[in-house]
């Protein structure tokens, strides 16, 4: 199989696998929800330190050692 | 079995000693091992009492020897980390200095875990951040000595404020056991003393700037026991403190973020010190008020979920140890072969240090909380007892926290070990490093997949026994959020090292040192000369006055004269410059004789006039001063 399509196919599923999650979790509120959290945590953790990352590039400079 | 009740300290100090009689050959080699694991055995069998108290003034005992289960379970990680960073030493360190320094550090930080007495503990304090200086400067580098400079003067302010708040509560209660204290300007002062220790934030800085800037086994023994020595009182004397709980929260997020963007591998994992101690700190705030200090109602005291947050944050500091120095062993040996400090110049290892990666992965699995290692235990005890305390915002601070710490260690052990760079050049470590990191890793691993084993020697072992690590949610939350960040990481690609560096708060202080510095050297300067030579002039006025007053009174009057004229002269020129051109030369005249002149001779009449005015202005000022009262 070609890599991007490969690729694309396990994006797909990480947002089928999100959008089910999100729908227990905060829609349905099902006593079963807790046991999809985790996927969340993950997504929510990943773009926050992403976004974090990007604010912070404003304070750097180039270079290999902060003397 | 036989029984020691010798102050740990005590070993390591006479280690210390001993060190420099025994040269640089095997002997010194065979003596670091003997006194690696004769300090553990020490340790281990000590028994929970206090011994070794000295009364020094009336009212006053120091304690050197306070054993309870708090500070037993420290000692016993102490000694075992210590021992593999003297052992991990032999292979990189020549120096005898340098184990000095060494040894004494581990043996102040034991020194101050084991002291009974505020006292005490301060004076190990002391040891440990000078001890802990040497192994910075050891580096040699200008780097690594003005990093120095800034550490010591941290710790320096942290000594301070530690003794002043001891001496505010001293003087207060007449009590100088190490214990909670009461609200006011000594809490303050002892919490900011702490918290320089304890890596609180703004108060870090000196963390990531100086440990990566030491010697590699510097480093290793540096991640040991400064912040863990500050956790440690934290519990004593600061446990059930909420803002203390909400600041681990912080210090969690702040440090992961900051370390994502680091390069060096040693500044990246000195962040991740940061924000482990986070755990820690947020496990002390959660617990009970006054239960760090562990007595025989012990078990009475607190709610499950204080009990839980205690234990947790002190499961949290013993694996901690173990995968921090796993961690910090692993980058030194590859820096150690490699003479590469950078994520981007790395890569490749995997197959040149296989057992090195094993070890480093084993650690980051660890770090990140994944099932099947300590990390998970111990995050997970912190975690649930947010959730009982119901401490939500807490609870998500710390579990994005674990997001994070997973993404720099993909990052970490990826860009080190995996991804491609055919130029490198390495050979596995040597043996003395490879034995601590596979001994830590080793038990990384066992008290991951069987957690009663550290359970049992936790402060609060009933309410750990009934934390249930691998129930289902918990476990099922976990293996989601490791696959979701993993596929992320790699999918995304955005967290790849670059030759970058990120500015932290000591930017700011590094710009208000050097203005300090700038108001010290220009305008204080300036005014400091100015109040000089007013001083020297009123000084030389009071000579001139006492060797002839007549001459003096002249002076003063001709000097007052010029002073008010002066700026009138040019306006009014025709009336005011000859009265002006009068005291001018008066004062150049009277300037010109000699002070030693013979006096002029005053009538009796003037001089009784003179002690009567004195004596009025004496009792206008009686009046005054009796109005005032």
């Amino acid at each position: 199989m070609d890599k991007k399509v490969l690729k694309g196919l396990l994006i797909l599923i990480a947002c089928a696998v999100l959008v089910v999650s999100a729908v227990f979790v905060f829609v349905l509120h099902s006593e079963h929800s807790e046991l999809l959290e985790g996927f969340l945590y993950g997504a929510i953790g990943v773009g926050l330190f992403m976004i974090t990352a990007k604010i912070l590039t404003l304070i750097q400079k180039e270079g290999k050692q902060d003397d | 079995m036989i029984e020691f009740d010798i102050p740990p300290f005590l070993i390591y100090f006479l280690g210390a000693a001993l060190i420099l009689l025994l040269g640089k050959g095997k002997v010194r080699k065979i003596f670091l091992v003997a006194l690696a694991v004769f300090g553990f055995v020490c340790v281990w069998q000590i028994q929970p009492h206090t011994g070794w108290v000295f009364p020094i003034f009336s009212g006053i005992e120091l304690t050197f020897l306070h054993a309870d289960r708090l500070s037993l379970i420290m000692g016993y990680i102490f000694a075992l980390a210590g021992g593999g960073a003297i052992i991990y030493a032999i292979s990189t360190v020549k120096e005898s200095g340098q184990y000095v320094c060494g040894l004494l550090y581990l043996g102040s930080a034991l020194g101050a875990v084991f002291a009974g007495d505020f006292f005490t503990l301060y004076i190990f304090w002391e040891i440990m951040a000078f001890s802990s200086l040497g192994l910075i400067w050891y580096e040699g580098s200008k780097r690594a000595t003005n990093a120095g400079m800034r550490y010591i003067l941290f710790h320096l302010f942290g000594g301070c404020a530690l003794l002043a708040g001891i001496i505010i509560h001293y003087t207060n209660t007449g009590d100088i056991a190490v214990q909670s204290i009461e609200p006011g300007i000594g809490y303050f002062l002892l919490l900011i003393g702490i918290g320089v220790n304890a890596a609180f934030i703004p108060l870090h800085t000196w963390l990531p700037d100086s440990y990566p800037k030491a010697t590699i086994a510097g480093t290793i023994f540096l991640s040991i026991f400064t912040t863990k020595t500050g956790i440690y009182v934290l519990a004593r004397t600061f446990s059930g403190v909420e803002a203390v709980a909400y600041m681990g929260g912080a210090m969690c997020l702040y440090g992961v973020i900051f370390a994502i963007l680091q390069n060096d591998v040693r500044k990246l994992l000195s962040y991740h010190i940061v924000s482990q101690l986070g755990y820690m700190v947020a496990g002390v705030g959660m617990a009970g008020v006054g239960m760090g200090v562990i007595g025989l109602d012990a078990a009475a005291m607190g709610t499950m979920a204080e009990k839980l947050a205690l234990d947790g944050a002190i499961a949290h500091l013993f694996n901690n140890l173990l995968f921090k120095t796993t961690l910090f062993m692993c980058m030194g040996a590859v820096i150690y072969r490699t003479g590469k400090n950078n994520l981007t110049d790395m890569g490749g290892l995997a197959r040149k240090m296989p057992i090195t990666m094993i070890t480093c992965v084993i650690a980051a699995l660890s770090i990140s909380g994944v099932i099947g290692f300590n990390g998970y235990i111990s995050k997970g005890m912190v975690i649930h007892a947010a959730e009982l305390k119901e401490m939500h915002i807490l609870a998500l601070a710390l579990t994005l926290g674990s997001v994070g710490t997973l993404i720099s260690f993909i990052k970490l052990t990826y860009f080190a070990f995996f991804a491609k760079n055919e130029h490198i050049e390495a050979k596995e470590a040597p043996l003395p490093m490879l034995v601590p990191m596979c001994v830590t890793a080793f038990l990384c691993m066992a008290i991951g997949v069987y957690p009663k084993l550290l359970y049992w020697i936790l402060p609060y072992k009933g309410a750990a026994l009934h934390y249930l690590a691998f129930e289902l949610p918990h476990t099922l939350g976990t293996v989601e959020l490791v696959l979701m960040t993993v596929f992320l990481f790699f999918m995304l690609g955005y967290f790849a090292p670059h030759e970058k560096i990120t500015f932290d708060i000591d930017y700011l202080y590094r710009k208000a040192g050097r203005g300090f510095i700038w108001f010290c050297e220009n305008p204080l300067a300036h005014f400091a000369i100015g109040v000089e030579k007013v001083v020297l002039r009123i000084a030389d006025s009071f000579i001139t006055f006492g060797k002839n007053p007549i001459r003096g009174i002249r002076m003063v009057v001709d000097t007052i004269g010029i002073a008010l004229l002066k700026p009138f002269v040019f306006v009014y020129n025709l009336v005011i410059q000859p009265v002006y051109r009068h005291y001018e030369r008066d004062l150049e005249e009277v300037k010109m004789r000699p002070a030693e002149e013979p006096l002029e001779r005053m009538s009796i009449g003037t001089g009784v006039l003179l002690v009567l005015l004195f004596f009025a202005l004496y009792l206008i000022a009686m009046l005054v001063q009796g109005w005032l009262a």
